[in-house]
């Protein structure tokens, strides 16, 4: 049975792309535009894990780390920060939500498969 | 910004006619940039979405192409029932045939010449495949590039953003007479406080990046 993603980002692009590789690999995917859309999506059905972007209108994606990491059936679902934002103190942030990867865009499929694969074992 | 220190606010009925003419300039260009930009970030959206769409749609014969490639490589192994061990499977099946002292001249001849159609056989087999399995192979690392750079557009688009929301702001401050507005190095503090990629604060320090403006440590890093 696949593993399912859920993919978080505001730019629908972005997510086309995350898509794109995830499915590529065998993954299903689950997209939302922001971190309450996402919270919403969390409601009892099988998500393995989830790769968010930070900047995001309504909910960024920092208080969507710290939101899931708060409902009991998702607080082990590994979270990958999938954001522009490189700078150290970000990242600091990110970690102490909850958040157990980061990485910076523009990224690579092979990159992001590889880390999805780590994640989700 | 409560705490920020102001403007010294101008009386527009004190203000210098040149004051008032650069005052409605602003007034009226500022919303006419702001639209433009706006514009440009949502036409870009569109058109790197319908390339996605388009992509996407390519992407399974680009991955089927990928596939039978790898079914060739496999078919052409040297292994006996692959096509490259075919020729030295024959010719050691063959060999005690020829070697018989009594396989006629013509029979063994007639042989040797099957075994050297077999060989020119391969090799033709194997020049086509070889170049397959390369190109299918460049492709594929052509299609992440590709991938990478439709990603510009997420950045540009961020870096669009912020300016539209700081020309919106600069309406404000004149169409309010500068009352209330930050001194410009709160206001430059506030603008640098947004950004999230490298480049924007390298730009904001007028300093030159020497690249084409990506965030070089793009390693995933891991908690």
């Amino acid at each position: 049975m696949a593993k399912t993603i859920l993919v978080i980002d505001d730019s629908a692009s972005l997510r086309q792309v995350v898509r794109m590789a995830l499915t590529g690999a065998g993954y299903d995917v689950l997209e939302a535009g922001d971190g309450k859309a996402a919270l919403a999506m969390l409601d009892g059905r099988q998500v393995n894990m989830a790769v968010c972007d930070i900047n995001m209108p309504v909910m960024n994606g920092i208080e969507f780390v710290k939101a899931a990491k708060q409902l009991p059936a998702y607080k082990f679902m590994p979270i990958l920060m999938l954001t522009t934002e490189s700078q150290d103190s970000k990242k600091e942030e990110g970690k102490a939500a909850g958040a157990k990867a980061w990485m910076v865009k523009p990224f690579s499929p092979t990159q992001l498969v590889s880390a999805v694969a780590k994640l989700c074992t | 910004m409560p705490n920020s220190p102001m403007i010294q606010s101008n009386d527009p009925a004190h203000s210098s006619p040149a004051s008032q003419s650069l005052t409605e300039l602003c007034l009226g260009v500022l919303p006419v940039w702001e639209r433009h930009l706006a514009t440009s970030r949502s036409q870009s959206e569109v058109a790197v979405t319908q390339m996605l769409k388009a992509f996407a749609d390519i992407g399974p014969h680009i991955d089927l192409a990928e596939r039978q490639s790898e079914q060739i490589t496999e078919a052409l192994s040297q292994c006996d029932a692959g096509v490259s061990g075919l020729t030295r499977a024959c010719e050691r099946v063959l060999a005690p045939v020829l070697a018989d002292p009594l396989l006629p001249a013509a029979a063994g001849a007639a042989m040797g010449e099957v075994l050297v159609m077999v060989r020119r056989a391969v090799d033709a087999l194997e020049n086509i495949a070889k170049p397959f399995a390369h190109e299918t192979q460049m492709v594929a690392e052509q299609v992440d590039r590709m991938y990478m750079g439709f990603q510009y557009q997420d950045r540009i688009s961020q870096m669009m953003a912020l300016i539209e929301g700081d020309i919106a702001r600069l309406y404000e401050a004149f169409a309010s007479d500068g009352v209330g507005a930050p001194a410009l190095s709160d206001w430059l503090v506030r603008l640098e406080s947004q950004y999230a990629m490298t480049e924007q604060h390298q730009d904001h320090q007028a300093k030159d990046s020497g690249d084409s403006g990506n965030d070089s440590n793009n390693e995933t890093t891991f908690f």
